[in-house]
């Protein structure tokens, strides 16, 4: 499903350039549950932006899902990640001034990936999955975090995309949250999906399939 | 149902409604400003033209030798080949008493059929519309002027000396006409019946024509009025004197050119002010959106959607702006337009813009805020996820330039203070464009003043070149002894000049119908007139044959040089001077200066006798020279003199200053626009610099910043950018100041103003920009200090 080889991520900063991540070889299959761990700085999250697109390898080759990323424009590398990836942040990025069932449909919205009157009830049942459709007109501000969070997963499940990542998912939530969390994503792995979660917790990390540890941007 | 994203650009707005309320206020100003001046310049422009040329203006005036024209001569004109019609307008020159001793000059013209004016007509105002023979109807611009009113009885004194007593009957509009306010004279008209034509001694006998053919090429004027001449000539009437008004073109139309031209150099200005300002104005939105423009990124958003979708709150944004500012503008306008048309006595019928007012209004205020958002639109839009959830999205980090590295070694400031001025400094970009929107603003502004006072500083400077305070004119030449016994007896007369005075005409083939000039003559050693040089000297003893020009005859003349000859016509011979200097005057006449003895010699004038009187009294102040004037006007009439004019200077300046009104209300009206276009602006910017400062602020708390000093900071960073936008902007006014003196100089005097950088506009933009700064610094400073910490981390 996703194949790093020999991928290099360098950094140009004021101090100098910054070698953030070293010539990673890895290979993910489809419905793996992927733990990422390793101390702050590591190149966790460099790792994980550069699967979902966000950031471009240095040098290397990365397949995802059978497309060679790095050889997509903006705007179809835009569409892929929209149809292809879910990702799920630290501090939820939720957009403040859309309701909860608004946020759900707005990757609907972008890709047309549904006719424009199966969304709402496409949104409706991704949070009943998250036990948050009785949230669902509400803005996010008026959530919890771990209620904002689970807003977060719906969204990312939103078209329905056979990967999805997660940075820190729990770093903001408390255990219970936390535990409830990684519960649904072992959920969505048994579903057939693919999860790559970088994370601290290592109580969580047990539920996972499998765990690649960084340090100093090499997998160890 | 609206798609989620739209919703999102709608909530946008809705959730912040200060933010949106100051965005659309920022554009509707410009709007406004744009379209106030576009309306009165459109409708101006239109209704002072077709005011003027309904009038059916003549296009020449034939003075004839002798008292009236008969009606069977005004017939045989009509009928002459290149004559599309003619009318007989004499004219009586005379005085209107205002009070004991104290006359105001009167023109009145002789209409001899009120229901069929042909030429230089005018409309009934006010009363009647037809003066019985011991009436008048006045001039509705000078009633004010003969301070009376419809029904009063006045006293009216001819220029032969006979005065009589005549009811105003009524008032009429004479669009053709300069305000009598504006002239410090009346005009009236009265019916050829009229008892002030008994003797007619005083009386010119005019005859007005309008040609057939070019209207408006003087030359051709020219032609059909001197082939009338030759025709009258051959009848016996002889024609004295031909006078061909600049055809088209209303006596005030230099004060409507240079009026539309400040008008149209601040609408420029109040516009690139405007765009300057929403650019900065969606810049400052756009800065805050780009995170989220990056979480919609990494939700499939394409760099498309993401653009349609900022570039659609724009368009929100601007379609408000325009609901609010083409009303405001269009009421603003109109009534700017009535104003500036009764200061040019003049009548607006339609106060309906032409519809291309809308539309560009329309256009420029979609088109504009659309084209400047695309610079931030496309940058948010294209920005990689990665920079945009990197925490100063699209800044380069602090330290990368040479001049951060600078101030980062200031030492000697407190640290906040230096916090609040590496942060404003980082903000590069927000920088260059709040200080840009001051600077076009407080350049505006400063310069607006600054012509200002370059105009009351001419006005002055010509003041005091003028160093008489009371003017006396006589109709006919008086022997010096008998006028200078006469002045002796007033106890306020210090010092009397009677300086030679005669008329001639320039007489270059090259310029067309030989202008009109005045010839003055004051003694060598006068210290009462010291005309400031343009070029050359003054006149000195000794000098025989030469002449100082003002610049006004330089201008009707291109090839006129100091040390060239003027050729000039008088009394029907040409002599050539030598012109040694060339001086400035405010008044627009034109004038040639010469030794007293070089006129005389010109005209065969007696040197015993004088037509004018140059006079210094005890006092100089109003009240000094007016009663003066009256004592005067007493002793002259006392010893037989008759008098056509007196006038105090204070009342000639005031004339001149009146004629500056609707330059100098233009230029305040350009200053106090751009104030508030300009001090919305400040406001703005510096209200959007600090919410986007919300997180930093929350930083600063959390180390135990008091709401105070943060307050402060904020408040120091509003100065700063306060202090150096007012910098730019005198920077920016200099040059704007350099051209708008030399335009409106050189259409209203003929020559530039000096140039005059007025201290208290300086100071006043200062203490506006400080105050404005202060306001829009605090207010919200004090705001975000309040929100407790939690709350601005998170503030996205």
């Amino acid at each position: 499903m996703i194949s790093l080889q020999g991928l290099s991520k360098t950094y140009d900063t004021p101090a100098g350039a910054f070698l953030a991540l070293r010539n990673i070889d890895l290979q993910i299959d489809a419905g793996d549950f992927v733990a990422i761990v390793g101390r702050s700085g590591s190149g966790k999250s460099t790792l994980l932006n550069m699967v979902g697109g966000i950031d471009h390898p240095s040098s290397g080759s990365l397949t995802v899902g059978g497309a060679a990323i790095q050889s997509l424009t903006h705007n179809q590398l835009a569409l892929w990640r929209g149809r292809t990836v879910g990702f799920i942040f630290q501090f939820f990025q939720l957009l403040p001034t859309l309701t909860v069932a608004e946020n759900v449909m707005l990757p609907m919205d972008f890709c047309g990936t549904r006719p424009a009157r199966e969304r709402h009830p496409r949104a409706m049942e991704l949070l009943e999955r998250v036990a948050l459709a009785d949230q669902a007109n509400k803005l996010p501000s008026a959530l919890s975090g771990g209620q904002q969070q689970r807003v977060a997963i719906a969204r990312a499940l939103a078209n329905d995309p056979p990967i999805i990542l997660a940075d820190e998912p729990t770093g903001n939530l408390d255990t219970e949250s936390s535990v409830a969390m990684f519960a649904l994503f072992a959920e969505l792995a048994a579903e057939g999906k693919t999860l790559l979660v970088v994370t601290h917790d290592r109580e969580a990390a047990q539920s996972v399939s499998r765990t690649v540890t960084i340090v100093d941007g090499c997998v160890a | 149902m609206i798609a989620p994203r739209w919703r999102k650009a709608l909530r946008d707005l809705s959730e912040r409604p200060l933010r949106t309320a100051l965005a659309v206020g920022a554009m509707a100003a410009g709007v406004f400003g744009v379209g106030m001046i576009l309306t009165s310049w459109s409708i101006l422009t239109r209704e002072l033209k077709t005011t003027y040329s309904d009038t059916r203006p003549a296009s020449a005036i034939l003075v004839l030798d002798g008292s009236d024209v008969s009606d069977a001569l005004v017939d045989a004109v009509r009928h002459m080949p290149g004559v599309r019609d003619a009318e007989a307008r004499p004219v009586i020159g005379g005085r209107l008493r205002v009070g004991p001793d104290q006359w105001v000059p009167l023109t009145l013209f002789v209409v001899h059929d009120f229901r069929d004016v042909r030429l230089d007509r005018f409309t009934a105002d006010a009363g009647a519309n037809a003066p019985a023979k011991d009436e008048v109807l006045i001039e509705r611009s000078s009633l004010s002027v003969a301070r009376s009113a419809i029904g009063d009885r006045v006293i009216v004194r001819t220029s032969d000396g006979n005065e009589r007593a005549l009811r105003i009957a009524g008032t009429v509009h004479a669009a053709g006409l300069a305000p009598g306010w504006m002239e410090h004279g009346v005009t009236g008209f009265v019916s050829a019946r009229s008892v002030l034509r008994t003797g007619a001694r005083a009386e010119s006998a005019q005859l007005r024509i309008l040609v057939a053919g070019d209207r408006l090429d003087e030359r051709h004027i020219r032609e059909v009025a001197s082939r009338v001449s030759d025709s009258l000539a051959a009848s016996g009437r002889k024609v004295t004197r031909v006078e061909v008004p600049t055809p088209g073109r209303h006596p005030h139309a230099a004060q409507m050119d240079t009026f539309l031209l400040l008008l149209g150099t601040f609408g420029a200005l109040t516009f690139a002010l405007s765009a300057v300002l929403v650019a900065n104005m969606i810049h400052a939105l756009l800065t805050e959106q780009v995170r989220q423009a990056g979480v919609m990124k990494t939700l499939g958003a394409s760099t498309r959607q993401i653009a349609a979708l900022y570039l659609g709150q724009v368009l929100l944004l601007a379609l408000a702006a325009l609901a609010i500012g083409i009303p405001l503008g269009l009421m603003a306008g109109r009534a700017y337009a009535a104003f500036c048309a009764s200061m040019l006595n003049a009548t607006i019928r339609d106060a309906t813009p032409p519809f291309w007012i809308f539309a560009s209004e329309a256009a420029a205020g979609i088109l504009i805020p659309l084209l400047v958002a695309l610079g931030p639109v496309v940058h948010a839009s294209r920005i990689s996820i990665h920079e945009a959830f990197s925490n100063d999205a699209g800044r380069r980090p602090f330290g990368t330039r040479a001049f951060d590295r600078w101030l980062a070694r200031r030492a000697w400031l407190s640290r906040p203070l230096m916090l609040s001025l590496r942060a404003t400094f980082h903000r590069r970009g927000r920088l260059v464009l709040t200080v840009a929107t001051l600077a076009v603003g407080g350049g505006a502004f400063i310069a607006a003043l600054n012509v200002s006072a370059a105009w009351t500083r001419t006005l002055a400077a010509d003041a005091a070149a003028r160093r008489f305070d009371v003017q006396a004119v006589f109709p006919r030449p008086y022997p010096i002894g008998d006028v200078a016994r006469a002045l002796g007896s007033v106890p306020d007369v210090v010092h009397a000049e009677y300086w030679t005075e005669a008329g001639a005409s320039m007489a270059n083939p090259a310029v067309v119908g030989e202008p009109r000039v005045s010839l003055t003559g004051p003694p060598l050693d006068s210290k009462l007139l010291v005309l400031p040089l343009i070029a050359g000297r003054w006149l000195k003893p000794g000098d025989r044959d030469v002449a100082v020009i003002n610049q006004s005859v330089a201008s009707r003349d291109p090839s006129l040089r100091v040390g060239g000859d003027i050729p000039l016509r008088v009394n029907g011979t040409v002599v050539r001077w030598r012109i040694v200097g060339l001086v400035k005057e405010l008044a627009p006449h034109a004038a040639v200066y010469a030794p007293s003895q070089t006129i005389l010699r010109a005209t065969g004038q007696s040197p015993d006798r004088t037509r004018s009187a140059r006079i210094v009294t005890r006092r100089h102040d109003v009240a000094g020279q007016v009663a003066a004037s009256k004592a005067i006007e007493r002793a002259l009439e006392s010893s037989g003199i008759d008098v056509s004019g007196i006038q105090a200077l204070s009342d000639a300046r005031k004339s001149f200053s009146d004629h500056l009104v609707i330059i100098k209300s233009a230029l305040m009206f350009a200053a106090l626009l751009v104030v508030l276009v300009g001090g919305l602006g400040l406001t703005t910017t510096l209200t959007l610099n600090v919410f986007e400062r919300t997180r930093e602020i929350g930083i600063l708390s959390a180390i135990g910043a008091t709401p105070r000093t943060i307050a402060g900071d904020v408040l120091f960073e509003g100065l700063v950018i306060a202090g150096l936008s007012w910098v730019a902007a005198v920077l920016v006014a200099i040059p704007i100041t350099f051209a708008l003196d030399a335009a409106t100089g050189q259409m209203f005097i003929q020559s530039p103003l000096d140039f005059f950088l007025s201290p208290a506009a300086v100071a006043a933009w200062l203490l506006l920009v400080l105050v404005l700064a202060a306001l829009s610094s605090f207010i919200p400073a004090r705001r975000s200090a309040r929100l407790a910490v939690r709350e601005a981390l998170a503030y996205e």
